[in-house]
């Protein structure tokens, strides 16, 4: 009874490790940027992708009736749109204010403006906009999902936020903030766990061919496969690294020695997925999580930078 | 104390469900005969797959509170599907060829297109999505609203052929020998659009 007592407390210290909230800063910016992005890169095809039967690609009604039979309590833009046909406000004034709304809470997480309730509206506007569209998600959605979520439930706003400067507000328990931290870290282990188990699983990951065919097929195929080609020996390096990197992060990441070369090749991994397929909300999304997660401390590192090259820096930039 | 005791149960029900959701994703994966483990496996992975399933609620009533609950949950923080995207293998993709029939006798082909390239990569996705079995009951309805979204860009269509295919890459080896993708038609759907009924084929 004791020992589990003593698991107890291990846990409760391991999940609420006191942290500053720089790292939230960097969550804060990074969603803004992301959800500031997301919304300009959708803005020729908002109306597009979500107007209702026969003004659309694929009607928006048929997407919501098939999560409505999942769970009715999914939050869609088909509410919007009802709560907008009470007041006489038609479809598309409807669509048009959500996608409005959405870079408009992008920009004030940007900045730092009123972060709690510009980061509720961006991940429910965002919600409703990825399950109405549900048809037409892919990853980088969940992920926004998922970053969004943990924002608007973050001890907000961070020093760094023009709430912050404005208001006055007074700083935020270490352990709250080390708790949230904590959550997001766990879930990106899970995430890069599962996610190189799965394709570890799979042959085409170790001779090469899986990244040949993710990089030929469209839309991904930015590379010609004529330049590929000439690198075909270098394919299944690159192949078995994904799954390395993926199924090593959950350990490497925690380890003093091994974080950092871990972030860097994650984020390098990211940055190429972004530049060679084309998914840059893709890799926008995955890069600011890392960063947020595991992320090193920049102000320390600069401190630390200053002090290591004290001698050679003229007298005025010293400390 | 007790705050902390109450969020870290919290934290513990929530990565309970995450791991659930994509333990689930490995074993379909492996279910399926999809990965290099022995086929021998596949029987295990169904019955894992089957017990994650009763966990998420995916047994109870599509109208049980629980099991909408725990859905609307996972899409809330964006864990509804597990992590195993392109895994374990990259397939291959599919293709939306329409056939525009006019009335003068012309025929013209286009597919289904968007503005951005976001929304490229989204259609993509729903291309796909179309292939899978579980989408059979949606997919003549979906590639109608394909179609008719290119019909309202060519008034003056009589009729839309819409054919469905798979695009098989060709390997390292083979497009070093000159060989390119190979279409694979997989169904056909014929519309009418001059107020005359609908009529749809499969091939």
């Amino acid at each position: 009874m004791r020992r589990l007592r003593a698991w107890g407390n291990d846990l409760i210290g391991f999940l609420f490790l006191p942290e500053t909230d720089k790292w939230l800063t960097v969550l804060r910016v990074g969603l803004g940027l992301q959800v500031t992005v997301y919304a300009l890169f959708l803005k020729s095809d908002w109306q597009y992708l979500f107007a209702g039967t026969g003004k659309g690609l694929v009607s928006r009604e048929l997407g919501e009736a098939i999560i409505s039979f999942d769970s009715p309590f999914i939050p869609k833009l088909g509410w919007l749109v009802a709560l907008g046909g009470h007041v006489n406000i038609g479809e598309e004034t409807v669509l048009s204010v959500a996608w409005a709304c959405l870079l408009v809470a992008g920009c004030c997480l940007l900045l730092g403006l009123f972060c709690r309730p510009a980061a509720i509206i961006a991940w429910f506007l965002h919600l409703c906009a990825a399950q109405s569209g549900g048809l037409l998600a892919y990853g980088a959605d969940n992920f926004m999902t998922m970053g969004l979520f943990y924002l608007m439930l973050s001890p907000l706003p961070d020093r760094y936020s023009l709430d912050h400067w404005l208001g006055k507000t007074k700083p935020k328990n270490p352990q709250l903030l080390g708790f949230w931290r904590r959550v997001l870290q766990l879930h990106l282990c899970l995430v890069y766990f599962f996610g190189g188990l799965g394709k570890s699983l799979g042959s085409g990951w170790w001779d090469g061919s899986n990244l040949w065919r993710a990089l030929i097929r469209p839309p991904f195929d930015i590379i010609s496969p004529d330049i590929l080609i000439r690198f075909k020996y270098l394919l299944p390096i690159l192949g078995i690294s994904i799954c390395l990197i993926e199924l090593g992060y959950v350990f490497c990441i925690w380890m003093k020695k091994t974080r950092f070369i871990w972030l860097v090749c994650i984020v390098a991994m990211h940055i190429a997925i972004g530049l060679t397929m084309g998914m840059y909300l893709f890799a926008l999304i995955m890069i600011v999580l890392n960063l947020a997660a595991f992320g090193p401390d920049f102000g320390s590192l600069f401190l630390a930078y200053r002090e290591r090259f004290r001698p050679v820096l003229p007298e005025r930039l010293s400390p | 104390m007790g705050a902390k005791r109450i969020y870290a149960v919290c934290a513990g029900v929530h990565f309970f469900l995450l791991t659930a959701v994509s333990l689930r994703g490995i074993f379909a994966l492996v279910a399926e005969d999809a990965t290099i483990l022995p086929s021998a496996l596949d029987k295990y992975a169904r019955g894992g797959e089957v017990v994650l399933a009763s966990v998420l609620g995916k047994d109870l009533a599509a109208s049980n509170p629980a099991r909408r609950g725990i859905v609307a949950y996972l899409d809330a923080v964006g864990s509804q599907s597990g992590y195993t995207f392109f895994a374990p293998n990259v397939p291959g993709y599919y293709k939306l060829i329409l056939e525009l029939y006019y009335h003068d006798g012309r025929v013209e082909y286009d597919l289904p297109h968007v503005t951005g390239g976001a929304a490229a990569l989204r259609l993509d996705g729903l291309l796909d999505r179309l292939a899978d079995p579980g989408y059979e009951p949606l997919r003549e309805v979906v590639v109608k609203m394909l179609a008719f979204s290119i019909w309202r860009e060519h008034p003056d269509v009589k009729k839309i052929r819409a054919i469905f295919g798979s695009v098989t890459p060709p390997s390292i080896s083979d497009f070093e020998q000159g060989k390119r993708e190979s279409f694979q038609p997989l169904f056909s759907y014929d519309f009418s659009l001059r107020n005359e009924e609908n009529q749809s084929t499969s091939q």
